[in-house]
């Protein structure tokens, strides 16, 4: 009689055990593939969110603006930059940032004025499509600003209301010009729910007289490029200017998704654990049970190896039907997850270092989402079922005879 | 640029109120004795108190990037209420402060919208210039927030003088670690004011000069603050009319006033 078919008999005799020992496996496993798959939906969609909204990939400042962000610290040429880098297949937008005082009515509060250039803004930013209330800008209504949430709800103001906006113009005069909100913005960020305005370019640099030059260029790479490759590409084609890529420019929140990578790297121990845990007792029970069958089969000549062949098969068994289980059951739920997501916005909404997530949770799938944790768990079970394999094949048969 | 604030007795009495010594009837303490530092300090916050007047000024702004001139009517009653508005350039013209004790409205003429100054834009310039709409409001008395010693009694520059020392009590709200504030021995008329901040770094200094007599006051007609960054940044101010007879009160200074001027 073949080992398999040996084993395949041996892992029925005892058929609720198991049988438990199978569902531990395929529980461990179903729990795995959606942990794998929550975490990489969740990183891989905050990262969107804020590449989408605010960073990109890259930014491009005047050497010497992030420290002292002033109106005078312009990019000159960023036209040429610009060309550049969609000549290279690299998505760029010019932004003009300026700091000043927005009142409506007796309200006021003070505001991060952002310039945009629309039609190319909306290649490298998603911030159009998030309109809470009214519409986004549009090149042709100069007078129309949009608005960050909270700031709507300081200052009293929806989609037509009047706002004034005051603040120092480059030439050292009193600008102040009435404007009228469009629109609102869904949850951005904190920064930009609070203070933000956008305003067309236009309309920015009327009210701040600045003829020329740009103080931001957000850029977005090539889909594939590694971003440290992207952000040297952007280095080489503006030497003199302050190239950093978003991780650069927020490590705290990449450092935090490094860190949710190694959360998840320690559930995932402490899950296979328990699992292995379960598997080396459901495996002793079985091996302790049949002692004296195994003296019988080494009095009959089967060798050590034989034995041990054996026990391994059995366990093979079980983790096959395991894994199978696991993968079929996981199937349907993942697609479900990573296609229609849980939407976090019922629950609460979700906003962590000042970044507003998108409220719709959704799952990653990859190769790795299904082979990483059958790895892990075809690893947990080999060394669980050493022991009790190694304990039956090296059984002497007259004491295993005796056994009782 | 930038701006620190200098307290409310440098500018508010300089630029908005006036600036014209009353002629004090009381007598001047020795200038060697003890009450003579408190007393001068005692002047120099009470010199403007009840002072109705009416003038025009030129402020002259020079920062790095850019230099302008803008000419500015003023009215004021006391150290508590001030009105100036922008005669020019065309651009600016009509826009307008009101000081109203300690609240500041900003009219603005292009969109004819009036704005109350709240507190968070307190540290924003004022009008462009390096003084903060801070500095208008504020009210800080040398006499009561500062411990004063006069460190000399001179000549300096062509000029006899008593130069005070003055530190900051513990628990004063004033942003300075020392100010150090000069002036001319003939009628105690401040000359100079220099600002260090809490490391002992000069930080800014006001300059008092061009003194003239107008109507029985002596007013210093020309006025100077210059940051000490070594940006060579500086506010200057001139007045060019100067009237105390002036037939204003406290219902002058409204925003409805500011809105109809």
């Amino acid at each position: 009689m073949g080992v398999f078919k040996m084993a395949w008999r041996n892992v029925w005799r005892s058929r609720r055990r198991s049988l438990v020992t199978v569902a531990a496996m395929t529980v461990a496993l179903f729990v795995e593939i959606h942990h794998t798959s929550l975490i990489d939906g969740y990183v891989a969609g905050a990262e969107r969110n804020i590449l989408d909204l605010e960073m990109g990939d890259v930014q491009i400042f005047a050497q010497g603006y992030r420290d002292d962000p002033s109106l005078y610290a312009m990019i000159g040429d960023e036209e040429e930059i610009i060309a550049a880098l969609r000549t290279r297949g690299f998505g760029a937008s010019a932004r003009l940032l300026g700091a000043g005082l927005a009142a409506a009515g007796d309200t006021s509060a003070g505001v991060m004025l952002r310039g945009i250039d629309v039609d190319r803004d909306a290649r490298v930013s998603a911030v159009g499509r998030h309109v809470l209330e009214g519409r986004w800008l549009d090149p042709g209504d100069p007078r129309g600003i949009v608005v960050g949430r909270k700031l709507a709800r300081t200052l009293a103001v929806g989609p037509g209301d009047e706002v004034v906006m005051l603040t120092q113009g480059a030439d050292g005069s009193m600008a102040n010009d009435l404007y009228i909100v469009r629109g609102v913005l869904k949850s951005i960020g904190e920064g930009v729910d609070r203070a933000g305005v956008y305003m067309t370019e236009a309309a920015f640099r009327d009210l701040l007289v600045m003829p020329r030059g740009v103080h931001q260029i957000v850029v977005r790479r090539p889909a594939g490029m590694d971003l440290e490759a992207a952000t040297a590409v952007v280095r080489d084609l503006a030497p003199d200017l302050d190239v950093e890529s978003w991780t650069q420019l927020m490590p705290t929140l990449s450092s935090m998704f490094e860190s949710l990578r190694g959360v998840m790297a320690t559930v995932y121990f402490i899950i296979f654990m328990a699992v292995g845990i379960v598997i080396l007792n459901a495996m002793l029970m079985s091996v302790f049970e049949r002692i004296r069958e195994f003296g019988v089969l080494k009095a009959l000549g089967t060798g050590p190896g034989g034995v041990m062949k054996l026990i391994l098969a059995e366990s093979m068994i079980q983790t096959v039907l395991a894994v199978a289980a696991g993968c079929l059951l996981s199937i349907p739920s993942i697609w479900y997850l990573s296609v229609k997501g849980i939407d976090m916005g019922k629950i609460g909404g979700l906003s962590i270092y000042g970044i507003a997530w998108d409220p719709v949770l959704r799952f990653a799938v990859h190769a790795s989402t299904y082979l990483g944790p059958v790895v892990a768990l075809v690893a947990i079970v080999g060394i669980a079922v050493l022991y009790p394999a190694l304990k039956a094949a090296l059984i002497r048969p007259v004491e295993a005879m005796h056994h009782h | 640029m930038k701006r620190t604030s200098v307290p409310a007795c440098a500018l508010a009495l300089a630029l908005l109120a006036l600036p014209g010594s009353c002629p004090g009837g009381d007598a001047v303490p020795d200038p060697e004795s003890p009450e003579f530092a408190a007393y001068v300090m005692n002047r120099i916050d009470d010199q403007y108190r009840g002072e109705r007047s009416h003038g025009v000024m030129e402020m002259h702004v020079k920062t790095v990037h850019w230099e302008r001139t803008i000419s500015l009517e003023a009215w004021s009653l006391g150290k508590d209420f001030s009105l100036v508005r922008i005669l020019s350039p065309k651009k600016d013209r009509g826009t307008a402060t009101l000081k109203a004790e300690s609240d500041l409205f900003t009219f603005l003429a292009k969109t004819g919208k009036t704005i109350k100054i709240t507190e968070g834009m307190m540290g924003g310039s004022w009008m462009g210039s390096h003084f903060t709409n801070d500095d208008l409001v504020k009210h800080t008395r040398l006499s009561e927030d500062y411990d004063i010693e006069k460190v000399y009694s001179g000549e300096a520059s062509g000029t006899m003088i008593h130069r005070f020392k003055l530190v900051p009590k513990p628990d004063a709200p004033v942003v300075w670690g020392k100010i150090v504030v000069s002036v001319r021995q003939l009628d105690l008329q401040p000359l100079r004011q220099l600002f260090y901040d809490e490391d002992g770094k000069e930080v800014r200094v006001l300059k008092f000069s061009e003194h003239s007599e107008i109507e029985g006051r002596i007013v210093p007609r020309k006025m100077v603050m210059k940051p000490l960054d070594g940006s060579g940044e500086y506010t200057q101010v001139l007045w060019k009319e100067i009237d105390f007879d002036v037939d204003i009160d406290k219902g002058f200074f409204s925003v409805q006033k500011l809105k109809s001027l």
